[in-house]
């Protein structure tokens, strides 16, 4: 139910004032077909709402939780308006006795202890698993702490990073855990950047990770966030107005509901309550949707803007201060597609870097493609989604099919993450990760 | 002097100072299964209310509250002219919970469930007092009374405020205090304002927090409120505050947290007050005026 809190409370903050976006010098790369889900309502409630707690698997009672903040040896000077990012910040549960460890990644945006990796953490607990959740590589924690480039957004370097920080998480864990095997798992983007840990892993043997399991993985990073830019403008449209129209509509919405109780405080059970009633159409989910995303890229635009120094929204000479107003960054970036941040700041940054490099490798490399061969040769990769996930369309869902054969499930319903805890889901993914699925390797 | 070493260490976090490679911070247990429960619970409830939604309206409303059209929404903007001194604030109130507040309402936390509900319930018992006399003056006698019966019933039967019987024969609990009898009379929000130690807050709800600290110093119901031992139970009243508050400081790690939390904070303080009047907002003649002005 905390996703209707969450969708709500984003959804009321989602103030901005768009701004007409600039002729931008480099193509952004194209959403290549509707997405399979983004025309049913049944996906869209359940992207928005997630699992109805009915439905969703046995839960422990208890699961310790240790909080672990680290100094990476390779961080870069933390910018002063970061000042709070200067730790990467993870999560362990630990069993008392030798057991596998499985490390959980955050989908985009997601800190290292999201409600959804709550989830995975107790079911992944109960059944025997240490586990270790961790930030998104997009997570401003995570860029500030741990990246070697600011620039989040390309799987390999983000993979590479994620790799390189739990390799130190690792070597710091309290001494009374023992670790039998390491498997790998992630939602959402998570589930991408889990596979090319792995797969960087199988090059440098340094952990020996076993399995790797996607859960609801995008195929391409940028054409998924790309039809969400796209679903954005059709709710909300490209100017100011559409922007202000939801939020006045909202607002009087839930001031209405409210006057027509008794309560004295606008509280979380308040809004668990109106969420529903707010929230009906069509267009209604997908704006929620289009804005959750969104707001989930402002702090990427933001860091990549800042470290790369692109000056598209900050001037790289006069960075922000603690105490300086951020009020007219917020508003800018509020109004800007993630294309933009595309092409005004990841792929100058990166062609840089990669002198010999193409707009069109950039897109390539950041399609699970460039690990194609050892998601289709080797056995110990596995992955779940949905028929009617919202970030992949029709060709993309039959990749992921061809391409994981037997080990991968497809549900026919829950949108984007509309299922994760669920019974089945659950079941599924604990014998892919313990080697007792269907289509395992003898 | 042997008390040196811990507020050197405690100067040091809170000017951001301290450091080792690894922090380790060992959390209370998260409890799933009952975290559960309350959730399906909750839904069920909803199913239910929801089910009844046609007859949800203010028990005892003689004249329905005229709805809020969209054009009443207040601006995006919040009005904040002391943005710079609360930007700084809201840094060292980041800080101080990190290595104080938070530290210790998570030892508190560890102590047994039913310790913890009666000294919630003793808090909340307490601060009935405040709400029977704004109740008063907000003219709302009949939730005036109810105050009154809770405190009465608490006082006694639920052994000196420890156990909340008067929830269990429905008289569920809805403080009230001197911000939202401001708020009542007309008073607007008014500047953003983040007080030190206490966070996100508006100079009306700043006025109406020393409103009710000073109502209840004036009162002193059995002399809480007065000499040595009004410290130490303001201290256990701040921790056992925290300890039910679930939020973390820039768990967001986001630099827009700040502004993300003025904008939340102010919205719902406008919804409120739009709960506590039967008409529309006074109409705002300009538009571009930012919101609590």
């Amino acid at each position: 139910m905390k996703q209707c809190v969450v969708a709500l409370a984003l959804a009321i903050l989602f103030v901005f004032l768009a701004v007409a976006a600039d002729t931008a010098s480099i193509e952004a790369p194209p959403a290549s077909g509707p997405a399979t889900g983004l025309a049913d309502l049944a996906a869209l409630r359940a992207t928005v709402f997630g699992t109805p707690p009915q439905d969703i698997a046995p839960l422990p009672n208890k699961v310790p939780l240790l909080e672990m903040d680290l100094a990476l040896p390779w961080a870069r000077p933390v910018p002063a308006i970061f000042w709070f990012d200067r730790r990467l910040r993870v999560w362990l549960s630990a069993q008392d006795k030798p057991a596998p460890l499985a490390i959980v990644i955050a989908g985009t945006g997601g800190d290292g202890n999201t409600a959804k990796l709550s989830i995975l953490r107790a079911v992944l607990y109960g059944a025997g698993y240490h586990v270790l959740t961790m930030p998104s590589p997009t997570f401003p924690g995570f860029i500030v702490s741990a990246s070697s480039t600011g620039v989040a957004g390309d799987l390999v370097q983000d993979g590479r990073d994620l790799y390189a920080a739990i390799q130190q998480i690792i070597s710091h864990l309290p001494r009374k855990v023992r670790i039998t095997d390491i498997d790998i798992l992630g939602y959402s983007l998570g589930g991408a950047n889990a596979a090319v840990v792995k797969s960087i892993d199988a090059m440098e043997h340094k952990l020996d990770i076993h399995r790797a399991l996607m859960i609801n993985p995008p195929v391409s990073l940028f054409s998924a966030v790309g039809r969400l830019d796209k679903l954005y403008a059709i709710t909300l449209g490209n100017g100011d107005a559409g922007v202000e129209r939801f939020y006045q509509q909202l607002y009087a919405a839930l001031a209405n509901l409210y006057r027509a109780t008794d309560r004295v405080e606008l509280d979380e059970d308040f809004l668990l309550g109106a969420a529903a009633s707010v929230l009906k159409t069509d267009a209604e989910f997908s704006t929620a949707i289009a804005l959750t995303f969104r707001i989930a890229l402002i702090n990427v635009f933001f860091a990549g803007d800042l470290y790369s120094g692109s000056g598209v929204v900050v001037d790289p000479r006069h960075p922000p201060n603690v105490g300086d107003s951020m009020d007219e960054i917020f508003r800018i970036l509020r109004g800007k597609p993630f294309s933009e941040y595309f092409t005004k700041v990841f792929a100058p940054y990166y062609l840089r870097r990669r002198p010999n490099s193409t707009v069109n490798e950039l897109i390539a490399e950041n399609r699970l493609e460039s690990i194609g061969d050892a998601l289709r040769g080797n056995p110990d990769y596995y992955a779940q989604t949905n028929s009617d996930d919202l970030i992949l369309d029709a060709a993309e869902l039959d990749w992921l099919q061809r391409t994981f054969g037997a080990r991968i499930q497809v549900y026919d319903h829950g949108g984007h993450l509309g299922n994760l805890g669920d019974r089945q889901q659950v079941a599924d993914m604990l014998d892919m990760l313990g080697g007792r699925w269907k289509g395992s390797a003898p | 002097m042997r008390a040196t070493g811990p507020l050197i260490a405690l100067l040091l976090s809170l000017v951001g100072c301290a450091s080792q490679e690894v922090r380790y911070r060992q959390l209370p247990p998260d409890t799933p299964a009952a975290n559960h429960a309350v959730n399906l619970e909750k839904a069920r409830a909803f199913a239910a209310q929801a089910a009844s939604a046609a007859k949800n309206t203010k028990p005892g409303a003689a004249v329905e509250p005229v709805p809020l059209t969209p054009a009443d929404a207040p601006s995006l903007a919040t009005y904040d002219p002391w943005g710079s001194f609360n930007r700084s604030m809201y840094r060292f109130n980041a800080r101080f919970d990190e290595a104080v507040y938070l530290p210790v309402a998570n030892g508190y936390r560890r102590l047994p469930a039913p310790i913890r509900a009666g000294v919630h319930n003793f808090f909340g018992n307490l601060s009935e007092v405040d709400s029977v006399i704004n109740y008063t003056l907000q003219g709302r006698l009949g939730r005036g009374v109810r105050s009154l019966g809770r405190f009465v019933i608490n006082s006694t039967l639920g052994v000196g405020g420890l156990f909340d019987v008067a929830e269990k024969i429905n008289m569920p609990r809805a403080p009230t205090g001197w911000g939202m009898t401001l708020a009542k009379w007309g008073m607007h929000p008014g500047p953003y304002l983040v007080i030190p130690f206490l966070g996100p807050s508006t100079l009306r709800e700043g006025i109406g927090l020393a409103g009710d600290y000073g109502t209840s110093y004036a009162v002193n119901v059995a002399d809480l409120y007065r000499g040595s031992k009004s410290w130490g139970l303001g201290v256990l009243n701040a921790v056992d505050k925290r300890a039910n508050v679930d939020f973390r400081y820039y768990a967001s790690g986001s630099p827009f947290e700040y502004d993300t939390i003025r904008f939340l904070y102010v919205r719902k303080l406008l919804i409120e007050d739009a709960g506590l009047h039967r008409e529309r907002p006074a109409k705002i003649s300009n538009p571009d005026q930012p919101a609590g002005e």
